[in-house]
């Protein structure tokens, strides 16, 4: 758990990432929508020539939308070789946190949350949120819309020969 | 996984490992062919020797030792069925193919940085149950050094490894006695110098001072040099000094391949270089790097477009500006084509994974099937044919399960008891590849379809396919381990679509069935129309729409609308009634203003028109696919860059068209 974080800010509060799932940070300049994508996708991106999804958090947190502003970021992050971008409202800082700074999320906020928080951890006065990466990025279910013409790949990721 | 520095080694061996495993199965598969009649294939028995051989080498440099085992078991087997002139019994073939797959799964598992497990004690015994010669060990690993006592006390563990290890690999030790003396000194014939020049030529394992006794140059002391080198001893010798005495120490260990033709096993860098002359093997990353940056040099043209019309907006004069442009894209296109040809596979790689597939179909479900595979010389793009090989599969499968009949019913039928798997392709222009998957069984039965799926009965065989291809549709009762539930269809068809071809099938009852497969023969770079939609931007393949038209509101018929949101209308077009779809609607972005233009698709027999705000122009884009599940969904095909630096989409009309009529058929989406 010792390590550096990217703290980010989402609706006022304070959320905490390990750096090594972090491949960037951009500034947000707008995404293109896809059609037929959960509520929470805002669309792509391009970033450095990739074509990567962008989740926004505000939204996936159940929170108010906002207007992009020039603090917006997107965070570029890995998983099981999926690239991923998260959209937040602010990150500003990098800080190094050791184990004994972390605790368990409580039952409750647990329940509450989806299991969106791995844990939180204590800087200072602050309490950082630690991301559950997975949940954020990887279970969801691809829903059907059955009024929706579009209709989403549930075929699995492509599986190889071999 | 393994250490990075590793990734590249490991992918490189687990891609040779394949490729000589595919080989060894394919032959294997003759070899049966053969001795069910009663033939001897000795080739075959050699080929599948050489794989084999191959392999273990190549696993014994990255170090599975238990693939080295498992390979030289089989090759013991192998030798001795080519003594007996490829005559063994058919029950070894079975063991031979078993151990083979025994191999592709630790190599697989290495591959993935799973622990391999050790090679099944089990599957040994019965290799070497075949095996009429015994199991025969490994290549010796003690160390016989022609060498003096005194001088063989002197190597230390590190150094007999040594040794032990260049001997394997192919060396001989040689040991070169140096007498030092005023004379040769004087010709600069020092030991400094012959350890230097020996250097260049050989690996020095130890230099060991020896006294001498009765010795004439006084000095009392001598070298022994001894070293590994893959050089004769004439070499060594003209390396150094003509005076130097070179004997033979150890020489590499010759395997009992006397009466077998020479095997090609990586022994030194050379042989391997010379086997593998002319060709390269490349990682597909690599390749997708270099398409990446032909891709970022063609949205840096449009880019100098837009720069050099300006320029000419504001009344430059950009003739030669323009000149050099259209001769950059002429070299674009050729630098495109050369990337492109490099991807290209020969679909004979695709298909020759398939007789084995089917025999072990066969196994399962009691089919006497033969298969006959005609790839032709055709070639497809690397990204094609793994993006194609599950929908094959899937196609196979339900051939064999479902279309061929059991050899009962097939004598009852008076069709011959072996039924008949033919897969064939061939390209059909520049641009696309057709694949061919026919059966001889008992053809698709339209009506027995719909009552399953409680449909009407279908009056078409694309009716018929549309159908098969519905989500969930089974025709069998009970799943079976071979087809699953019948969610075949469904990942073919979505398949082909994703890939922006064609599906489709002709059937007979009694007589067979046949699904004709047209895709692209390569992916990524197309001609594109953008235009705009609700204000937003979006690209079509121009090889997908049939024809751009006008629309004049007064020639509409609205016809009820079904939802608020989707209000559909007709046109007509040359006399016909063509069903038009406000495109901005259909994804849900909002009715747009205008709705001038509209793209008409064909969907089989049947045109639809989707209608947009305004043409924008007519462009190559390079289309890049949504890969993530996040973001992948129907009626898109991917996104491009038109210059600015973010990704438009590239709308696959024929795709939203397909999943509307599945919509208006009443069918689960």
């Amino acid at each position: 758990m010792t390590g550096l974080y990217i703290v980010f800010r989402v609706a006022d509060a304070d959320y905490a990432l390990a750096a090594a799932q972090v491949l960037q940070l951009e500034s947000f300049n707008g995404a293109t929508a896809v059609p037929g994508t959960l509520p929470h996708v805002s669309g792509i991106v391009q970033v450095r020539g990739r074509i990567v999804p962008v989740i926004d958090l505000r939204s996936l947190f159940g929170d108010a939308p906002v207007e992009a502003t020039l603090d917006t970021r997107i965070i570029v992050v890995e998983l099981n070789e999926r690239t991923v971008a998260l959209r937040v409202d602010s990150s500003r800082e990098v800080l190094k946190l050791q184990a004994e700074q972390f605790q368990p999320t409580p039952t409750v906020v647990n329940e509450r949350s989806r299991g969106f928080i791995n844990a939180v951890a204590h800087a200072g006065n602050r309490l950082l949120m630690i991301l559950n990466l997975e949940k954020v990025i990887g279970e969801e279910e691809l829903h059907d819309d059955p009024d929706h013409i579009l209709e989403h790949g549930r075929a699995g990721r492509r599986a190889l020969p071999g | 996984m393994p250490a990075p520095h590793l990734a590249e080694f490991v992918s490189a061996y687990v891609a040779e490992a394949e490729e000589h495993l595919v080989v060894a199965n394919t032959h294997l598969l003759a070899i049966e062919v053969a001795l069910r009649a009663g033939e001897a294939n000795l080739r075959g028995v050699r080929e599948v020797f050489r794989s084999l051989h191959t392999v273990k080498g190549l696993s014994a440099m990255v170090g599975v030792e238990p693939i080295v085992v498992l390979a030289h078991r089989m090759e013991a087997l192998l030798r001795s069925a080519d003594r007996s002139q490829a005559r063994l019994p058919l029950a070894a073939v079975d063991v031979l193919l078993r151990g083979v797959q025994a191999i592709e799964s630790r190599v697989r598992a290495f591959r993935d940085g799973r622990s391999v497990e050790l090679a099944p004690s089990a599957l040994l015994r019965e290799i070497d149950a075949f095996d009429p010669e015994g199991p025969s060990s490994l290549l010796p690993t003690e160390l016989t050094l022609d060498l003096p006592p005194e001088l063989t006390s002197k190597l230390g563990k590190a150094e007999l490894d040594q040794l032990r290890q260049g001997l394997s690999g192919g060396k001989t030790a040689w040991c070169v006695s140096f007498e030092p003396s005023a004379e040769k000194a004087e010709r600069g014939v020092t030991i400094k110098h012959v350890r230097e020049a020996l250097e260049r030529l050989t690996d020095i394992v130890k230099v060991v001072p020896v006294s001498l006794q009765g010795s004439v140059s006084g000095a009392g002391l001598a070298f022994a040099i001894i070293l590994l080198s893959s050089a004769g001893k004439g070499e060594i010798v003209a390396a150094v000094d003509a005076q130097l005495s070179v004997s033979e120490v150890a020489s590499p260990p010759t395997p009992p391949t006397d009466d077998l033709p020479p095997a090609p096993a990586y022994e030194t860098e050379q042989e391997f270089e010379g086997q593998q002359q002319g060709f390269v093997r490349v990682n597909v990353k690599r390749l997708d790097d270099s398409v990446e940056r032909l891709s970022a040099l063609i949205v840096n043209r449009f880019r100098m477009s837009r720069a050099i019309a300006k320029l000419t907006g504001l009344g430059v004069d950009t003739r030669e500006l323009l000149q050099i442009q259209s001769e950059q894209g002429r070299q674009l296109r050729d630098l495109r084509a050369a990337v492109f040809r490099v991807r290209m596979v020969p679909t004979a790689d695709l298909l020759e994974r398939i007789p084995l597939l089917v025999r072990g179909l066969r196994r399962t479900v009691d089919r006497l099937v033969q298969v006959q595979i005609d790839a032709g010389t055709t070639e497809v793009d690397k990204a094609v044919a793994e993006r194609l090989f599950p929908a094959l599969v899937h196609l196979v499968r339900n051939a064999v399960d479902h279309a061929i009949e059991s050899p009962e019913e097939r004598a009852r039928r008076g069709k011959p008891l072996e039924g008949l798997l033919k897969i064939s392709c061939a390209a059909r222009s520049d641009t696309w590849l057709e694949l061919l998957i026919e059966d001889d069984g008992r053809g698709i039965d339209g009506a027995a379809v719909a009552k399953k799926a409680q449909r009407e009965v279908p009056t078409s065989e694309a009716a018929l396919l549309d159908l098969l291809c519905a989500p969930g549709l089974t025709t069998r009762d009970t799943a079976t381990t071979t087809s699953g539930r019948g969610m075949g269809m469904e990942i073919v068809k979505r398949t082909v679509d994703q890939l922006g071809g064609d599906l489709s099938l002709r059937t007979e009852l009694g007589v067979g069935s046949v699904f004709i497969l047209r895709v692209p023969l390569s992916l990524s770079i197309v001609d594109g129309f953008s235009f705009e939609c609700a204000e937003q931007r979006f690209v079509v393949p121009v090889s997908t729409i049939d024809e751009i038209i006008e629309v004049e509101e007064a020639a509409l018929v609205r016809s009820p609308a079904a939802s608020d949101r989707l209000t559909v209308s007709m046109l007509k077009r040359r006399g016909q009634v063509v069903p038009l779809l406000s495109l901005a609607g259909l994804l849900g972005l909002g009715r747009s203003s205008t709705d001038r233009k509209a793209l008409v698709v064909r969907r089989g027999a049947e045109a639809i028109a989707f209608s947009v705000d305004r043409m924008l122009g007519q462009q190559e884009v390079v289309v890049r696919p949504l890969e993530d599940d996040l973001v992948r969904v129907r009626g898109v095909a991917g996104a491009t860059d038109l210059g600015d630096g973010k990704p438009t989409l590239v709308l696959d009309l024929a795709g939203l068209g397909s999943a509307l009529n599945r919509r208006e058929l009443g069918l689960p989406q």
